[in-house]
């Protein structure tokens, strides 16, 4: 129980990532999104974008193929995978990310917290991340609470 | 697709955006795509054994809910969207994403509410995103406000 509390303060190992165009319409067409914007240049570009604009989750792509998979998230927080939820997310964009841009990753452990309960407690570990450009732009941030039952 | 700030109001409600039945070709297809492989969304003996069955990843639904957002709002004008897991989606399940205006700020933002529901109005996801919109009122020195 003390051991997940040193997690607190815990800076992940930077990494870098391309926004593919082939993963933005891969993530498009596995969640259903019809969306052109996210598909075709020339009509991205018709709605006002410089390039093919990444969609809101995106950046999961980024953190998952470029950073922590999930066995090493595990590995890295300690945590039991079965016992793993997400409970929270949350991304803010301060500008454009387009496919062809290249993404620097920096993410930290903020917050850590245990729970007891009638059910049983849990661990609420909150990370969040942020995002640079090639231009060294800090382009967005993300947040996400995970969720380990005891 | 709304694109004046002018044009939305605290109380609006958008139009509901009905996804097809969630199929666990589209759970492979999501954990290809993301990354996300932790075997409780593909592979049915670790479902079991987690006491819950296959289950959705929860960005999947969280994905559904933004496309909702970037149908209603355009994505270049959305900053932010912030969400709570609340409850496991099962493959075989609809989802009904849901949204309306919340609060009108200063510089053109909204505030809206947005929901990922099933056919029984089981709440999936639930949270917030924001937007700022331009403005179709020209201000004194020529610029949108």
């Amino acid at each position: 129980m003390s051991a997940v509390k040193e997690l607190a303060g815990l800076k992940l190992e930077p990494y870098s990532f391309s926004v593919e165009k082939g993963k933005i319409r891969e993530l498009a067409a596995a969640i259903g999104d019809p969306n052109p914007i996210y598909y075709d240049e020339e009509a991205a570009k018709k709605e006002g974008y410089e390039g093919i604009p990444i969609p809101i989750t995106f950046l999961q792509v980024i953190d998952l193929w470029g950073g922590f998979n999930f066995e090493k998230k595990c590995k890295m927080l300690n945590l039991n995978p079965v016992m793993v939820l997400h409970g929270e997310q949350g991304y803010s964009f301060f500008k454009p990310i387009y496919a062809n841009d290249t993404l620097t990753v920096s993410g930290e452990v903020v917050d850590v917290q245990v729970k007891k309960g009638s059910t049983g407690g849990m661990n609420l570990i909150t990370l969040e991340f942020e995002y640079r450009n090639q231009h060294n732009e800090l382009v967005a941030k993300s947040r996400n609470v995970t969720i380990e039952r005891h | 697709m709304w694109e004046y700030f002018e044009d939305l109001n605290v109380g609006d409600v958008f139009p509901t955006v009905t996804k097809e039945p969630i199929t666990r070709v589209q759970l492979v297809k999501f954990a290809g795509a993301s990354g996300d492989f932790n075997p409780l969304h593909t592979v049915e003996e670790v479902g079991e054994k987690a006491g819950t069955g296959v289950i959705a990843h929860g960005m999947l639904i969280m994905g559904m809910a933004a496309q909702g957002v970037t149908s209603w709002i355009p994505r270049k004008y959305v900053n932010s969207l912030q969400i709570r897991f609340r409850k496991m989606t099962k493959p075989g399940e609809q989802i009904h994403v849901t949204g309306k205006v919340i609060e009108k700020k200063e510089n053109n933002c909204i505030v809206c509410e947005v929901k990922a529901m099933n056919d029984e109005g089981e709440i999936k996801v639930s949270g917030t995103f924001e937007a700022a919109l331009p403005s179709k009122i020209m201000t004194e020195s020529g610029g949108n406000r």
